[in-house]
């Protein structure tokens, strides 16, 4: 936004107070001027910074609430604030949006410039050539019209645009990528928010657990969790059913993970295969546009619980895999079995370890460990009575313990593939088998292409930007004894230690064109600053110590 | 060699590095201040022992975990300090006056290594799935580059920022007058002429007058150079910190199913992002150029800072890989 604000213009002393379109205009101008950009630009990094000091809701809504407990006085007030939704805040949205405003306020004008300028010839030298830091003097043994014409040659083959003024000055101008480049960035940057919220407004997000063996349809029921964007409808959703084949999980030897793999398959809605695919970490799988990523796991226990029915007879409500919510340092799960429809109700929490280790700690108390891998899987029960509160909303994976009283003092401790009473003989629950879910993200983000291009172009206007240099060259040919006497004078805008050194190579060039001139004779001589010396008067002699062009 | 034994030498080796460079940073100081060529060789010659040791450090470090050395910010911080140290030496081959300089970009290498050491450090260990990609190597080498860069360009700043105090101080400039014909963007012309009028000056003040006194201030560069050389680390690391921010969106579409999350360690880097391009823009505005933008530049390592020590040890992210 290189744009800068032109003087604004004030009222005349004794004029009658301004009028409203003046101010208008004037507030039109400062808006979009860099120092706006600059406190916008400021403002968008202030307000992100709240988005890291506070839980997000859309990134972890667990964490919201726990901080909503730990902190009853000030955590209302911040979620009033927006604290726990910065980037959806409407302040938030505010800054950014009047950060974009006015990046295509500035925009406009400045694109009106870069055409006018590329329209317009290169303009003239504003001072004397001597007065330029780059500034170099020839003396040709040819006409000055063939010797202009010779540095005419020589500024074209490097590409300079090109004007003759008036006075024989011949006036060049290079590097308008640098504009364009910027304008490039700024409506690649643009662009990419564009597609940002195309994205966000028309996609989804959510995610899907499945059991080892079974399938789930890409139904929105089955989805644990659902963000959709605001003008995604779930009958959007693709029809298919995803199977996992398979869910496998490796270890490190000092027990970190290395590798979680779901091999899934995609069925369509009758039955056929549609894509089957081993999905990793980094290796999501595409079915219908959407992208399903391995993103959790957890272990499912084959559970079988027999318990005696109202009428005396056996009954089974549970048998089969139960989901347990599984800890990520310990590898040990939680789950509870719910049994609301006995009298009393019975409520079972379930811990699966994957590798009980049992030893003898300090003053010979037994510890418990887990190993990460599935070597020895423990199940252990503890069991409850009383009411189960089925009616609140509550986890699946644990008990609401305000109405229940323990069975037992001591849980019951079951190994793979055993089996084990209840207290009470009020029944058995038997550990058959171990299968693991998989939790898949599936996501649809049509935005992504476009982000994507403009992430691309935003890098390819950035480049120019920050390394072409604008510069300008001018050439005047004066008779003079002998041929002509050839003056040239050169301005960077940007870069200019680099530009003096591409000043002294175009010099020595063309002062090889003037001497393979027609007519003119091999020899050139040249007096570098051949300009009277100027006179040292206050500010101006500050211009004097200029480098020395090709000199002799 | 075992990997118990390679990440002891790691170790040891990481701590070699840091005295090199606190080694040969006062020596560098010594070129500075009393212009002294002998001082200046040989605390090049330390400083390529230091990144020889910094290099071995990461090195020993990838073979005991048997991965690239860069798995977790302990290990980026090594990293980083061998491409700022690394890029010093090379800009000091092309041209010696920045060899001086060697002084800052050793102190900064070296706090950078200790500071990691201190508060960082973890032991070697294999990669978490989700790092366990190819794009390890794109994003973060551009992300060590970027931060290298910056961070270095940050320090020119505010060595600017001393600089242009004490030259304000010593004589106030009187107002530069150009004249000449009015054309259609003159102010773009007096400015560039009136640039080059100040940078002569300064040039030809530092090279005439002897460095007379001996605090730090009055053996700066002249502010326009510093000013210069910082504009340029950014304008090398600021595309190069965009990449790496767009590999990293293109890697974390492939992980988590998603190119941007607001993850505190995206935030930051693009509220860091967001610094530097607003430096950029204040230095193509007039009524912010120089100090104002210096200060920008300034607030931009800060903001780096925060990204390492504070988001890594405290807040808990996706990018949580200090701990």
């Amino acid at each position: 936004m290189a744009v800068q604000a032109p003087p604004t213009t004030r009222p005349e002393p004794g004029s009658p107070t301004p009028q409203l379109g003046e101010l208008l205009r004037q507030a039109w101008r400062e808006f979009r001027s860099m120092r706006t950009a600059l406190v916008l630009l400021f403002a968008l990094a202030a307000a992100s910074i709240f988005g890291s000091l506070f839980p997000q809701r859309p990134i972890s809504p667990q964490r919201v609430e726990q901080y909503l407990l730990d902190h009853p006085a000030a955590g209302p007030v911040l979620d009033r604030l927006g604290m726990f939704d910065v980037f959806g805040s409407a302040w938030y949205t505010a800054v950014y949006v009047a950060l974009l405003a006015a990046l295509v306020a500035c925009l406009l004008p400045r694109t009106r410039s870069l055409v006018r300028m590329l329209r317009s010839r290169p303009p003239r030298a504003s001072a004397r050539y001597a007065r330029y830091h780059n500034h170099a003097v020839l003396a040709a043994a040819v006409p000055p019209e063939q010797a202009t014409e010779a540095a005419r040659r020589v500024l074209a083959g490097r590409r300079y645009r090109l004007a003759g003024h008036p006075g024989g000055e011949l006036a060049a101008e290079k590097g308008y990528l640098r504009e364009a480049g910027s304008l490039l960035f700024h409506v690649a940057f643009l662009l990419l928010l564009v597609g940002l919220a195309y994205g966000k407004g028309f996609g989804y997000r959510g995610q899907i657990s499945v059991v080892e063996g079974e399938e789930a349809a890409n139904a929105r029921v089955n989805y644990d969790s659902f963000t959709p964007g605001r003008f995604f409808g779930p009958g959007q959703l693709p029809r298919f059913t995803l199977r996992l084949d398979d869910f496998a999980n490796a270890f490190h030897p000092d027990g970190t993970p290395s590798r979680y793999a779901a091999s899934l398959t995609a069925l369509d809605g009758s039955g056929r295969q549609l894509r089957r695919q081993t999905v990793t970490v980094n290796h999501p799988m595409t079915v219908d546009g959407i992208r399903v990523y391995q993103s959790d796991y957890g272990y499912a226990p084959v559970v079988r619980v027999t318990v005696k029915g109202r009428d005396g007879k056996p009954v089974t409500p549970q048998d089969g895999p139960l989901l347990t919510l599984r800890d990520p340092v310990t590898e040990v799960s939680n789950g509870a079995v719910k049994l609301p429809m006995l009298d009393p109700q019975i409520g079972l929490d379930v811990t699966m370890f994957t590798g009980l280790l049992t030893g003898d700690g300090p003053g010979g108390r037994p510890t418990l460990a887990n190993d990460p891998r599935l070597v020895n899987p423990v199940l252990v029960v503890f069991g409850w009575r009383g009411e189960l509160n089925a009616d609140r909303a509550q986890s699946v994976f644990t008990l609401d313990r305000s109405g229940l009283q323990p069975l037992a003092d001591r849980p019951l401790v079951i190994p793979f593939g055993g089996e084990r009473d209840l207290p009470g003989g009020l029944g058995t629950v038997a550990f058959t088998g171990v299968k693991q879910y998989s939790v898949l993200t599936l996501a649809r983000d049509p935005g992504v292409p476009l982000v994507a291009g403009g992430a691309a172009l935003v890098l390819v206007g950035l480049l120019p930007s920050l390394y072409v240099t604008r510069r300008r060259v001018w050439v005047r040919a004066e008779p003079a004894p002998g041929g002509a006497r050839v003056e040239l004078a050169g301005l960077a805008l940007q870069g200019k230690p680099a530009f003096a050194e591409e000043f002294r190579r175009l010099v020595a060039e063309v002062e090889r064109a003037l001497g393979r001139s027609p007519g003119g004779p091999a020899g050139v001589t040249l007096t570098a600053d051949a300009a009277p010396p100027p006179v040292r008067e206050p500010g101006a002699a500050r211009h004097e110590t200029r480098s020395r062009p090709g000199g002799t | 060699m075992s990997s118990a034994t390679l990440a002891d030498l790691s170790d040891t080796l990481v701590w070699l590095a840091v005295l090199s460079y606190v080694v040969a940073a006062p020596l560098l100081g010594l070129e500075l201040a009393y212009r002294s060529r002998w001082a200046g060789r040989a605390g090049v010659a330390v400083a390529i022992a230091g990144l020889a040791a910094n290099l071995g450090a990461a090195l020993t470090r990838g073979l005991a975990a048997g991965r690239v050395p860069w798995g977790n910010m302990y290990e980026y911080s090594m990293m980083v300090a061998a491409v700022v140290v690394t890029g010093w030496l090379v800009w000091v081959a092309r041209r010696r006056e920045v060899r001086p300089l060697g002084l800052f970009v050793l102190l900064l290498a070296a706090l950078a290594i200790a500071a990691a050491a201190l508060t960082l450090r973890v032991p070697a260990g294999p990669l978490v799935p989700a790092l366990n990609s190819g794009w390890i190597k794109v994003h973060v080498v551009a992300a060590i580059i970027g931060t290298a860069t910056l961070s270095l360009s940050s320090v020119f700043s505010a060595l600017y920022l001393v600089a242009e105090r004490n030259e304000r101080r010593a004589a106030p400039r009187p107002p530069l007058v150009a004249g000449g014909a009015r054309t259609a963007d003159r102010a773009e012309v007096d400015e560039a002429i009136a640039g080059y009028a100040v940078e002569e000056l300064e040039a030809t003040e530092a090279a005439e007058a002897p460095a007379t006194g001996r605090r730090l201030k009055d053996l700066l560069p002249p502010a326009a150079r510093l000013d210069d050389l910082a504009f340029r680390t950014t304008a090398f690391g600021f595309p190069i910190w965009t990449f790496a921010i767009m590999a990293g969106a293109i890697w974390a579409q492939s992980a988590w199913g998603r190119y941007w999350g607001w993850d505190p360690k995206e935030t930051w880097s693009f509220i860091t992002w967001v610094v530097y391009a607003a430096y950029l823009h204040a230095r193509a505005t007039a009524g912010w150029r120089g100090r104002s933008a210096a200060w920008v530049s300034v607030l931009g390592l800060v903001a780096f800072v925060v990204n390492f020590y504070v988001v890594n040890t405290w807040v808990v992210g996706l990018h949580s890989y200090a701990k």
